[in-house]
């Protein structure tokens, strides 16, 4: 059969081809509080000591780290040998619009990386943040660096000003428009409707939906590129609203005012300054990501205080170049040798048990 | 032809982004909708002011008193949380 047959054969059938199934690493779950959870993928044979926390974005599901069966970073890292955990931070309620960024960025984040690295034998977990988890990470990595072994950002915004080459990205510039009020939003809709961040994150790029399409119909023949299309459309279409006060610091403080860059920010009351992050640093930033420009990923490793540090710009988007194929080639073994080379004990482990809370 | 076909579209569609990114970006558009959009949400918020007010005044509960508990229970359960890890790592316990 030739390729345009196997395309109207494939696209034909799309509507009724089977779920992809997504998020399916067996992983047990470590702690849960409010409506998050950690998780920690089941280790296979524990290579590295050092557990790997994975912080995902809070507007996204966390599963886009564990797509689907060969297509999985959490997977591909257990079967290296590493022991992961991963923060699920659930579908907030209406009543989680009074949950602060401190909340959230300090007593979530501070208590999942207390629990994974309590796991490891140095009481300390590498870190992974991926687009605002990275952020997240970052800013408390910069006020409770005590259990963080190293950082390392995938996508993750630092600087929320000038960031498209010397300009404003379309975020920044939205963000930073005088008649767009926050306060009124939040007030309004108490968490932030994923449906209106969606919306905003279409309009970065209007085009892209038209050129999915013709990408979807140049590439129907291959049954592997169709799972793999449907599990990122399934991801991206199943998101979560931000918690409204925590969106009002977020953006008031971080993107507006640019604090985190400018070093005036503070969690909980503490400064969280770049410049007092002392561990290793790998910042990666994408070439054709809509959403976090280089620059403003680059600044960390511009900016933090450690001497370990390796900024690496890839070709690809946002969301592809961490779960395509390609990301499996050229992306995570780079995540797993950075953590490797900074893994003194490399020596096999006798698993340590998965404890429900 | 096909492929010919498709670099020439994104060819157009790149073209296209670039040209609707200025768009987007361009005060005259975005102000007026800012201002819209701020209009809607006060609106909202009035709406459910009002609402919230004449239910309270016929003593009951409203959405945001609900959420208010709820949000203060949670809370609770988090400082709980916190004090359980104090206690742990008092008897150093390991997970």
């Amino acid at each position: 059969m030739n390729r345009w047959s196997l395309r109207a054969q494939n696209l034909g059938a799309l509507a009724v081809r089977p779920k992809v199934p997504v998020g399916v690493t067996p992983a047990d779950v470590v702690h849960a509080e409010n409506k998050w959870r950690l998780l920690r993928y089941r280790p296979r044979h524990l290579r590295f000591k050092t557990p790997v926390l994975l912080v995902p974005s809070l507007i996204n599901r966390h599963y886009v780290l564990d797509l689907m069966p060969g297509k999985s970073l959490a997977e591909w890292l257990v079967e290296r040998g590493h022991d992961v955990f991963v923060i699920d931070w659930g579908t907030p309620g209406d009543e989680d619009r009074y949950l602060t960024f401190d909340d959230i960025c300090d007593r979530y984040i501070g208590r999942a990386l207390r629990k994974a690295a309590a796991y490891g034998p140095s009481g300390k977990a590498h870190v992974l943040g991926y687009c605002l988890g990275g952020t997240l990470a970052v800013i408390h990595a910069a006020v409770r660096p005590e259990h963080v072994a190293s950082l390392l950002c995938i996508a993750a915004p630092v600087k929320f000003g000038g960031s498209a080459g010397g300009q404003d990205s379309l975020l920044e510039a939205w963000t930073r428009l005088s008649t767009f009020d926050v306060n009124s939003l939040v007030d309004a809709f108490g968490n932030v409707p994923w449906q209106l961040m969606q919306s905003a994150f279409h309009m970065l790029r209007p085009t892209m939906g038209l050129s999915k399409a013709v990408h979807l119909v140049d590439r129907a023949w291959s049954d592997e590129f169709l799972d793999g299309f449907l599990a990122i459309e399934t991801w991206s279409n199943d998101n979560v609203s931000f918690p409204g006060e925590c969106y009002r610091t977020y953006i008031e403080s971080i993107y507006r005012k640019d604090e985190l860059a400018m070093g005036t920010f503070a969690l909980s009351g503490i400064p969280a300054r770049l410049e007092n992050i002392h561990c290793p640093v790998f910042a990666i930033s994408f070439e054709h990501d809509s959403i976090v420009p280089a620059d403003s990923a680059k600044a960390l490793t511009d900016r933090v205080g450690s001497k370990d540090k390796t900024h690496l710009h890839l070709p690809g988007g946002h969301v592809g170049a961490v779960v395509s194929k390609a990301a499996a080639d050229r992306l995570w073994p780079k995540l797993s040798d950075f953590w490797a080379q900074r893994d003194d004990l490399r020596n096999a482990l006798p698993p340590a048990p998965a404890v429900a809370h | 032809m096909w492929n010919a076909w498709k670099k020439a579209f994104d060819a157009w569609e790149d073209a296209s982004a670039r040209y609707l990114e200025t768009v987007l970006k361009n005060r005259l558009l975005l102000t007026p909708a800012g201002a819209a959009l701020a209009q809607l949400t006060k609106t909202k918020a009035l709406v459910d002011k009002t609402l919230a007010t004449s239910l309270g005044a016929l003593g009951l509960a409203t959405k945001r008193d609900q959420e208010r508990t709820l949000h203060l229970l949670n809370r609770l359960e988090s400082r709980l949380l916190d004090l359980e890890e104090r206690l742990d790592e008092r008897t150093d316990k390991k997970p």
